[in-house]
């Protein structure tokens, strides 16, 4: 038998989500199929995504094989961190009160704080610093404005790469650059509704 | 005559100073994106998308379509030159373009694939203005049930067409189709699969969808790979064409034109699609057929006519019927609806501006291109050698930026994350995303059309086979479907993806 493991893991996938999707459909009302109530259309997709997961599953048993890519310990280790840290955060941020109590504000500390954990393996680096910078935008962008919020998302983003992270003189030329271009084109040009400095 | 009248219209529209502008500025973002490998069309038009917003929807349409059709003509010029396709659909182009390169027939192998682009662009824009209204007006015939299994078909046929396992890909559009479900219930106005957030209750918002899997997740891929880029060392040389090479390439262009133009309008099609097909097809029946492998100009000129050819008819069901061939025009869609446009058939005749200066904007697009591409062919190269440690952050910037002033609300900022997430495991689990895209659009029109379809049939399902419009439409997705499960052809697909 030649597991499949890439085909295995999606049809995994594909059950999981239709499952929780037909958990939630309870609550809609089915109606009759002349008269389609709002959780007719629901019910039948994701049974058909159930069944088409499973079919991907079990084929996936046998047309391999074609391997996910290994994990290492810290990568393990580091991604169940990254979840914890990211779930207390996003607990905990609220209680400082002020700017952090506001939901979305928490969820970004959260999942920026998870973003940043995970980063402690060289494996999850890349998508981790990546996502990390768009949230450090989102938290950013409302209270210190659009140039504080692009400085910190370039940075954030510019660790990805480890010759940014050996030659820091092309990062702060690149955000000088990029700095001015979007001031050019969204404040200048577009007129976006958005500050362009800190506020207190 | 009426249609003369109609294009002369679409002039006046196409010729007026902004959308000028924007066809232009259109082709060379599309030029630039099509010749840096590693950024295609899909992720810079769902970049460029908030920022369309503020414009007419006219201008807005005509821009993002000169980005696709672009990307065509740029594409294939780093294939030529240095090996390297810039996109999947000049692929091929680098087989026998650049063995041309390396003969030192490089100006002429640039020179074919631009007036072979050329000239499949015009005629395909004539194709699109022709049979516009003619299928527009079968298309208002269409009652729920003929839409609802149209718009199967079209998801059918796009999943068998797409890259990789067919079943996975069938089960990405189902996907789609359930995300597509998200937010309030047209009919009873009761909230599904919200979890109580406001922001959902109008669904999940499609600029977060498509961003995240195509742009950003984009870049964490391309991230993992190390770049390999190199140096232009071949001398472009003469661009004319000797006497020989001009009599081996017009059949081949003209072949890639029809093959581009059919596989252009099927759903799930488009430039990719054509360029492979096309290259087959020269390599069996063209006369230079034993030079295949040593630079033979009828592999740069029928795909590369080809290729264009589609991003142009793709355009076709797109806007007759309001049903996407792929993910570029399902971001049309997005784009249309969002300027409150419903795509549709009734689309020509409610937005003459917007159908016939489209069109006319197509060809002024490709004269456009011809002239940004031949004679400035020097200053694209040297744009490669902007390397991606650059361009990765700024792409960020922008998409951070664009998605933020969609409802200047940071919460489509992580929902974009969260989708960039979604896009990157599912490209490990070789889950492709764009039939998933093509879902979401359709899913909810699809079910409008379903609950319809019911309601006028009194529950009786029966209807969609009994209606022949219908019923045909579903022997075909049928038989699309059992075609993919023989081995032979699935072979043969693989290998016209791979090459």
């Amino acid at each position: 038998m030649k597991v499949n493991a890439k085909d295995v893991a999606a049809g995994v996938l594909l059950i999981l989500i239709a499952a929780i999707g037909l958990y939630l459909n309870q609550d809609h009302s089915l109606g009759s199929a002349r008269r389609m109530g709002p959780g007719y259309m629901p019910m039948m997709v994701f049974w058909l995504q159930l069944g088409l997961g499973a079919f991907v599953l079990v084929a996936g048993l046998f047309n391999g094989p074609d391997p996910l890519e290994k994990w290492t310990g810290l990568d393990s280790v580091s991604m169940a961190l990254g979840i914890a840290a990211g779930l207390i955060a996003w607990k905990a941020a609220p209680l400082l009160g002020g700017f952090f109590a506001s939901t979305y504000n928490a969820v970004g500390v959260g999942m920026m704080v998870g973003f940043l954990v995970i980063c402690f393996s060289a494996g999850w680096r890349l998508i981790g610093y990546v996502c990390a910078s768009m949230c450090i935008f989102g938290l950013l962008l409302e209270k210190g404005g659009l140039m504080l919020a692009l400085v910190g998302t370039i940075f954030v983003a510019a660790a990805a790469e480890p010759e940014h992270r050996a030659r820091p003189l092309g990062v702060l030329g690149m955000t000088v650059f990029l700095l001015a271009l979007c001031w050019w084109i969204f404040i200048k040009q577009l007129d976006i509704r958005v500050s362009v400095w800190p506020q207190f | 005559m009426d249609l003369l009248g109609n294009l002369a219209h679409g002039f006046a529209v196409a010729l007026t100073f902004d959308n000028l502008l924007f066809a232009l500025i259109g082709a060379f973002i599309g030029t630039a994106i099509g010749v840096l490998p590693g950024i295609g069309p899909v992720a810079t038009i769902s970049l460029l998308l908030p920022i369309t917003f503020g414009q007419p929807a006219t201008t807005a349409i005509i821009m993002l379509a000169g980005i696709y059709y672009g990307a065509q003509y740029g594409g294939s010029t780093t294939a030529i030159l240095l090996n390297l396709p810039g996109e999947i659909s000049s692929v091929v182009t680098t087989l026998e373009g650049y063995k041309m390169a390396r003969n030192g027939r490089a100006g002429a192998a640039l020179a074919t694939s631009a007036i072979g682009s050329f000239f499949a662009g015009t005629v395909a824009t004539v194709l699109v203005a022709a049979s516009g209204p003619m299928l527009t007006s079968v298309a208002l015939s269409f009652g729920p049930a003929d839409y609802f299994s149209l718009m199967l078909l079209g998801l059918i046929i796009s999943a068998v067409l797409a890259q990789g396992s067919v079943l996975k890909s069938v089960a990405m559009v189902v996907l789609g189709v359930a995300l597509g479900l998200v937010g309030t219930d047209v009919q009873t106005g009761q909230q599904r699969f919200t979890f109580g957030i406001p922001e959902l209750s109008d669904g999940i918002g499609f600029v977060a969808v498509a961003m995240g899997m195509f742009g950003i997740a984009e870049i964490i891929l391309n991230l993992e790979r190390p770049e390999a880029r190199s140096v232009l060392k071949t001398k472009v040389g003469s661009l004319f064409l000797t006497r020989e090479e001009f009599r081996r390439a017009v059949p081949s262009v003209l072949r890639g034109t029809v093959v581009g133009s059919i596989l252009g309008i099927l759903p799930g099609g488009g430039a990719a699609l054509a360029a492979f097909g096309s290259y087959m097809m020269e390599r069996k029946v063209s006369r230079g057929r034993a030079q295949f492998g040593n630079g033979a100009i009828e592999g740069v000129a029928g795909p590369e006519a080809a290729n264009n050819a589609a991003a142009q008819t793709s355009f076709i069901p797109l806007l007759t019927l309001g049903i996407p061939a792929n993910a570029v025009m399902a971001l049309m869609v997005g784009a249309l609806i969002i300027q409150g446009i419903q795509p549709g058939p009734r689309m020509v005749e409610a937005q003459p501006d917007l159908f016939w200066g489209l069109i006319c904007s197509m060809w002024i697009g490709n004269v456009m291109l011809l002239v940004i591409n031949l004679p400035m062919i020097g200053m694209w190269v040297k744009q490669l050698q902007v390397p991606y440690k650059y361009l990765y952050p700024s792409i960020l910037v922008f998409c951070c930026i664009g998605v933020y002033s969609l409802n200047n609300n940071v919460f489509d900022v992580y929902m974009t994350v969260i989708f960039a997430i979604f896009g990157y495991v599912c490209s490990k689990l070789k889950m492709e995303p764009a039939p998933l895209l093509i879902g979401f659009v359709l899913g909810p029109m699809m079910e409008e059309h379903l609950r319809r379809a019911m309601l006028l049939s009194r529950g009786d399902p029966m209807v969609f086979l009994q209606r022949p419009i219908s019923g045909t439409m579903l022997a075909i997705a049928a038989i699309a479907l059992l075609a993919m499960m023989l081995p032979n052809l699935r072979k043969g697909k693989e290998a016209a993806m791979s090459g």
